[in-house]
């Protein structure tokens, strides 16, 4: 349940992860010397960093853009599953009704169901949200179900015995047990997020974002700037992830910390 | 002393009401009986340990007497009333200490309060005071996943005792200690109890535990449950390492020994 390693100094773990960046970008380099490969077949990291670069202005308000849809898919979705995996452990019948019907859900193709989805809903933010939620809400409704399944019978049992309230039994036992399965949801949804945005402006879209420039740089042969979106993507994916972590700590500190924070409550110290 | 009491309001012509009575208590489980008629009874303030092996039906005698389980006959009664089936009456702690992982000690301990009203700041700060009294002041803010596992158990029994019921089930506590932690949280408990004229129902499978910390000894014998023999333990109080040691000690451990053990000999006789 609870994952407690040593925790390593921040500067080491920055210091590693700039050492896992360089590992990739040389051995990007070495690919191209080593086999010899042109500009327009796999353009150098520093090139591709470069088209981006030298580009931002024209392509900030698109990242902006994508931006926008995955964090308000991932949002949407996130509180979707949630809402969902609470209702489901409440209500079995409704459980059994819709576990089926939600793993069909993740069977279904994203790229196939993209354009159903601009037929249905336009060319404008929506069906972007929805297949980023769409993402999004499968780990978190299997994870927080997951959760509140295993909770102690016994804990509940010692709440009964106290005569605990269902609502407060609810609250104070249950709803906490979510958080931990919860986050670990988050993150998987974290990384996808961005995926789904980028297939929902493939499809059609009548706001430009970063898929919608992959595709127009892609036919236009500018393969640097590909390569450049590709990575600004990435950022964008690991920052997510990076962001739902952080969130976690704060939500979550009987995880990774031995005493809470003081509230300044000198009344509890008086003996 | 505590007999002592109940004597004397006996001589004062007043029969005193016992505290806890389990009365003719007979428990089945899909056609098989688990509880035999149990019968028994707690005086106020009285420290009672039920011993017998595993499977003898200690724990579903527990959870009738907490009223998470309905006897099948029989009744439960405190102070006179019967709490058959009804759960809120008595205090509960298990050889798990079941602390919820994202509340601190304090946290812990008020929630009882927490799950049924609210807890107030009068309720943390009783708790504060319980927890530096019994050795866990230096531990008021932490999380259970920082304490040991007999620290654990200390914050488990505050959390029992802030529900302020009259009467303590505690089923195994120490069960699942290492023997030096348990008998330090053996002594801790024994200084706990001078302290509270709590009425207590204890559960164990340890004999020297039993003897060591109660009034009385209730033997159960399994399949279907019974009390086998009730003994009475007159070791002075207080009681210390010392006590584990003395040739009265000695006595009553090899008659609850006997007793625990004569039904299986005399089930393998011919």
């Amino acid at each position: 349940m609870r994952r407690r390693g040593r925790a390593l100094p921040w500067i080491e773990r920055v210091g590693l992860a700039v050492a896992a960046i360089a590992l990739i970008f040389g051995a990007w380099n070495v690919a191209i010397v080593a086999f010899d490969l042109q500009p327009f077949v796999l353009p150098t990291p520093q090139s591709s960093i470069k088209a981006v670069a030298e580009n931002w202005s024209a392509l900030a308000p698109l990242t902006w853009q994508t931006v926008k849809e995955t964090a308000v898919g991932f949002v949407l979705g996130a509180l979707i599953g949630f809402v969902l995996a609470v209702v489901m452990s409440l209500f079995r019948p409704v459980q059994r009704l819709v576990y089926p019907a939600l793993i069909t859900s993740q069977a279904v193709p994203i790229v196939a169901i993209a354009a159903p989805l601009v037929i249905l809903f336009g060319f404008g933010m929506l069906p972007k949200l929805i297949i980023v939620a769409w993402i999004v809400f499968f780990p978190v409704v299997v994870n927080v179900l997951d959760g509140l399944a295993h909770i102690d019978p016994d804990l509940i049992r010692l709440a009964k015995v106290m005569n605990a309230s269902r609502s407060r039994e609810f609250v104070q036992i249950r709803l906490p047990a979510t958080l931990s399965p919860l986050f670990s949801g988050l993150k998987i949804g974290a990384t996808y997020a961005v995926t789904g945005a980028v297939i929902g402006e493939w499809t059609a879209s009548s706001q430009q974002g970063l898929g919608t420039y992959l595709l127009s740089a892609n036919s236009s042969l500018d393969v640097a700037s590909v390569f450049g979106v590709t990575l600004l993507l990435t950022v964008i994916g690991v920052l997510s992830f990076l962001l739902v972590m952080a969130v976690e700590s704060t939500a979550t500190p009987w995880d990774h910390r031995a005493t809470a924070r003081r509230r300044s409550r000198p009344a509890d110290r008086l003996p | 002393m505590r007999q002592d009491v109940t004597r004397a309001c006996e001589e004062g012509g007043r029969v005193t009401e016992p505290k806890l009575v389990v009365d003719a208590v007979s428990c089945t489980f899909d056609a098989t009986p688990v509880l035999a008629e149990v019968d028994l009874t707690l005086e106020q303030g009285e420290f009672v340990s039920i011993v017998g092996p595993s499977g003898c039906g200690k724990s579903t005698l527990f959870n009738i007497v907490s009223g998470l389980v309905r006897p099948t006959s029989g009744r439960v009664s405190l102070d006179g009333r019967d709490v058959t089936g009804r759960t809120g009456q008595v205090g509960y702690m298990l050889q798990k200490d079941l602390l919820v992982p994202w509340r601190t000690v304090i946290g812990n301990i008020v929630l009882g309060a927490a799950l049924t009203r609210g807890a107030t700041r009068a309720d943390r700060h009783e708790a504060a005071r319980l927890a530096t009294r019994y050795g866990l002041g230096e531990f008021l803010d932490h999380y259970p996943h920082a304490l040991s596992g007999g620290m654990r158990q200390r914050v488990a029994l505050m959390r029992t005792l802030a529900l302020k019921a009259d009467v303590l089930l505690l089923d195994e506590p120490f069960g699942a200690l290492d023997s030096q932690t348990r008998l330090d949280m053996q002594l801790w408990l024994l200084s706990v109890c001078e302290d509270l004229n709590a009425t207590i129902l204890f559960v164990t499978h340890d004999v020297d535990e039993a003897i060591f910390l109660s009034d009385r000894v209730a033997v159960m014998t399994g399949r279907p449950g019974s009390i086998a023999a009730d003994i009475p333990i007159e070791l002075p109080r207080p009681r210390g390492i010392d006590t584990l040691t003395t040739p009265e000690f000695t006595e009553l451990k090899r008659r609850a020994l006997s007793l625990l053990h004569r039904p299986a000999f005399e089930r393998s006789a011919p």
